[in-house]
């Protein structure tokens, strides 16, 4: 089952209008970096498979973490189905199904990733998507690559609402019982903030006023010399401000592993509630 | 004119029932350049004097002692040796490092190398010095420890010897016995075995001559430079914790291999903690002569004593085994100091069997995971080569293949020699760098770990970076074996190669740029793979154990950590095109022409190229 998360592609549809905003909201900051950053880069270190960022024809991003792809709509103002027609069809063979979002879901948590991603063992899925609190969320949910034909005839057709896709393909559908069902999803995002959206100036700053994210850090060889041994719990948003509330300069000496898993040294990389970040000697060995 | 640093000459000794004869072998000024010095020197060595298919505990096989063009510079970390000869383990060349004062007496005696071969007819410890060699027989010193063998050589000889001796199992030929002076082990391979075989317990140097220096000031001012350089947090994790530092943080990266690699996260790890251990038993900090680090950390031994421990004999003989009494672990490697036993081999072999008999495919129902008396036990069997000891002692691809019942799948070797403490799923260019390295599962010379644990790659996701990783470390380990200077000062330089070649032309004279280098470390690598193929060893030996590609790990974030045979297949593709050879891991023709090899058989290994 985890393998489904290890082969899924993230999709990010950077390309809406953010006319109830004001402004872009791909640029919006969020505690050092911006939405658009931080969503993908969370997507990036959740699935296993390639991240691309779909933009609208033309349109200006901030910048990006490593290795995220930038896909051009060719179209504009065919909303999010086009979007999604577009980095579906950009995977080009290199993954089955992926987690599909907006921009603007800054508490995100790579638990609902996996939890939608992994209904995709059914093979007869071709949609998994989170109901939460009774509403749809077509924004952060699973798509096979298969259905770009699907969805491309719909298009041709005129029809660019995403529940007309639904009604043409098999959609699992998870409400919240199903979602909170999953140990981690319960843990770590008991409210569901994942699904947790910012249209209009008020959202983004109630969002931003919320305490970041509670994160466990452990310090290892050299870095816990000096009394500095054993976790130690701090709020961050980032790799970056986790490391600076210890103390720690993210330098060519020094690594992290979050979850025991990825080794980045990337000071922008997003962290959640529940991540465990061990910083140690990048000269291990010997 | 000579060039600095080195005497231009390898001693080749030949012990014969009660004496030795000698003949000093010239190396010219293009084979000294082309291979250096220590590993790539010695590596030369053996194509020039091993004969091919040479039993490696036949009186013929040589056992060379290297030394290097910077030994007796004030540089730091430079009072390193190594030994080289054809493995008993493996079969192939092992080349191992040691470190200290043997290095500067033995290199003083007027040598670039000290080459051993034949067999005394008694036990017995060669002498070398200003006035050549001679043997003494030394019967007294049978069954002694290295080091009690170095304290009564040193009572007989007297101060002004410095000693590389083995213990027990050298004289017993255990195929991973070490070579060790003052404490510190020429650990892998096997050529305490090896120098056992020829009945010498013990090699004596002593300083007769000084070496010239090209540029004396120069080298003094490189010197100090380096010195303050080695002060900084690049060694930082040395001096304060040592290399047991690695056991907590692999642990926390789930690449601590663990119960014979069936987990790579161990619930003891904190009780085995250089953190834990620093603060209760932390008694003192050494260095090897000439090194300005002082990476050994000493912790005291419940019931008196003190004992020396590093990453690799804590992960093999704690975790491997399943042990997380400190106490256990510290007796363990205690043990293994006395007896002369390579703690990676041996902690391996112990782990496999231990697996063996909980499988019940060995009569060994006491051999148990996690019982630290039953490790000690097997300790004592193999310096002994008694009962289960015997086959143990052959290491654990040759026991494998004696118990059969598929337990080759999970014996934790690669070309016979047990892996170090790096999980290779976890790690894939890691992985990688196991399974084509020359010396088999090695970490010293094939660091790619670094590479997996630095972040410039997915670590769980091997392809062509990791196998540009893997040769890049590669070739780095063999200048800085060759040279010699300490890998613990890797961190410091910004442009390793630039800079080596500045310290390499401060001592020798030679016009030595980066590129040269470069050329060097590649030659050095493909020197060693045609001595190993030469000895029989084709791509197929390149791989990792069936347990590596057919079961994979989880991570504690969910992720899976999966080595699949085809993705170690094409991993290694990309290792042999990056290395220019071809698909079979054979070199081209032109390659090797710049071998300076006469003796290479060169239709014999070169593949179409």
């Amino acid at each position: 089952m985890v393998g489904l998360v290890d082969a899924a592609a993230g999709i990010v549809l950077a390309g809406g209008r953010s006319s109830r905003m004001g402004r872009a909201k791909a640029a919006l900051e969020w505690h050092g970096s911006t939405l658009l950053q931080r969503t993908t880069a969370l997507l990036a270190r959740t699935v296993g498979g390639p991240v691309l960022v779909v933009a609208a024809p033309g349109q200006e991003l901030p910048d990006l973490p490593p290795g995220a792809e930038v896909v051009a709509d060719p179209v504009e103002g065919q909303g999010p189905m086009r979007g999604l027609a577009t980095g579906l069809a950009a995977l080009d063979g290199r993954g089955t199904v992926a987690f599909v979002c907006s921009t603007d879901l800054p508490f995100l948590h790579p638990a609902l990733i996996r939890r939608v991603l992994r209904e995709f063992a059914d093979p007869g899925a071709d949609v998994v998507m989170p109901v939460a609190r009774g509403h749809r969320q077509p924004l952060a949910a699973g798509y096979r690559t298969a259905l770009v034909p699907l969805i491309e005839k719909l298009l041709g057709e005129g029809d660019l609402r995403p529940g007309m896709l639904f009604r043409h393909c098999r959609v699992l559908q998870l409400d919240d019982d199903e979602l909170l069902a999953d140990r981690d999803v319960a843990r770590h995002d008991p409210e569901l903030d994942s699904l947790v959206n910012v249209n209009e100036p008020a959202d983004y700053a109630a969002a931003l006023a919320r305490p970041e994210p509670e994160i466990v850090v452990e310090r290892f060889g050299a870095l816990a010399s000096r009394g500095q041994r054993g976790p130690r719990t701090v709020r961050a948003s980032s790799l970056g401000a986790a490391a600076a509330a210890v103390g720690i300069t993210l330098d060519r000496h020094v690594v992290a592993a979050v979850n025991g898993d990825q080794i980045t040294r990337d000071d922008q990389l997003p962290l959640v509630a529940g991540d465990t970040v061990a910083f140690l000697s990048s000269d291990a060995g010997g | 004119m000579q060039a600095g640093g080195y005497f231009g000459r390898a001693l080749v000794v030949d012990v014969e029932d009660r004496a030795a004869r000698s003949a000093p072998l010239a190396l010219d000024d293009a084979v000294l350049r082309a291979y250096l010095g220590g590993v790539g020197l010695g590596t030369w060595l053996l194509h020039r004097l091993a004969p091919a298919g040479v039993d490696p505990l036949a009186p013929e096989a040589p056992l060379a002692f290297v030394f290097s063009p910077l030994v007796g510079t004030p540089l730091t970390t430079s009072a390193k040796f190594a030994v080289v000869a054809k493995s008993p383990l493996t079969g192939l060349l092992t080349d191992a490092l040691a470190s200290s004062r043997f290095a500067i007496a033995g290199k003083l005696t007027g040598n670039d190398a000290i080459v051993v071969r034949g067999r005394a007819a008694v036990l017995s410890v060669l002498l070398v010095d200003g006035d050549g060699p001679r043997l003494e027989a030394a019967p007294e010193l049978g069954g002694l420890s290295a080091a009690q063998a170095e304290a009564a050589v040193r009572e007989r000889f007297g101060r002004g010897w410095q000693t590389a001796a083995i213990g027990p199992a050298g004289e017993r030929h255990v195929r991973y016995a070490t070579i060790s002076h003052d404490g510190r082990h020429a650990g892998r391979g096997g050529l305490g075995a090896v120098l056992g075989a020829k009945n010498v317990k013990a090699v004596l140097v002593r300083s007769a001559t000084r070496v010239s220096i090209a540029d004396p000031h120069a080298v003094l001012a490189a010197a100090k430079d380096l010195r303050a350089r080695s002060f900084g947090p690049a060694t930082a994790k040395y001096r304060e914790l040592g290399t047991l530092a690695n056991l907590l943080a692999f642990n926390a990266v789930s690449t601590l291999p663990t119960r014979n690699f069936t987990a790579a996260t161990f619930d003891g790890a904190h009780r085995l903690a250089a953190e834990e251990l620093h603060e209760l038993r932390g008694v003192a900090r050494n260095s090897c002569a000439s090194c300005s680090i002082g990476c050994e950390h000493i912790y005291s031994r419940k019931g008196g004593g003190t004992q020396r421990m590093e990453y690799e004999n804590v992960f093999a003989l704690g975790p491997l085994c399943g042990v997380s009494d400190p106490d256990d672990v510290f007796a363990a490697s205690a043990r293994c100091d006395e007896l002369g036993l390579d703690t990676i081999s041996a902690g391996g072999t112990i782990a496999w069997a231990m697996e063996c008999a909980e499988r019940g495919l060995i009569d060994a129902p006491w051999l148990r995971f996690g019982d630290g008396a039953a490790l000690l036990r097997a300790l004592d069997l193999i310096g002994a080569q008694e009962g289960l000891g015997a086959l143990l002692a052959q290491g654990s691809r040759r026991a494998a293949e004696v118990v059969g019942q598929g337990s080759i799948a999970f014996a934790p070797q690669v070309k016979g020699m047990e892996l170090p403490g790096y999980e290779p799923r976890t790690l894939h260019a890691m992985a990688l760098g196991l399974a084509v390295n020359a010396r088999g599962a090695d970490h010293n010379r094939s660091g790619s770990y670094e590479a997996d644990l630095s972040g410039e790659h997915d670590r769980l996701n091997g392809g062509a970076a990791h196998a540009a990783a893997t040769v890049g470390t590669e070739d780095r380990a063999a200048v800085m074996d060759s040279m010699i200077l300490c890998k613990f000062l890797r961190g410091v330089f910004d442009d390793p190669f630039t800079e080596w070649a500045a310290l390499l032309s401060k001592v020798t004279g030679w016009d030595v740029d980066a590129a040269e280098l470069h050329a060097t470390a590649q030659r050095i690598v493909l020197a060693k793979r045609v001595f190993n193929q030469r000895e029989g060893a084709t791509a197929a030996d390149d791989t990792l154990p069936p347990r590596f590609l057919e079961t994979p790990l989880e991570l504690g974030s969910g992720r899976v950590a999966a080595l699949t045979a085809d993705r170690l297949r094409s991993m290694i593709d990309a290792y042999y095109a990056a290395r220019g050879w071809d698909a079979e891991g054979r070199p081209g023709r032109d390659d090797l022409a710049g071998l300076r090899l006469d003796r290479v058989e060169l239709h014999d290994v070169a593949g179409a190229g």
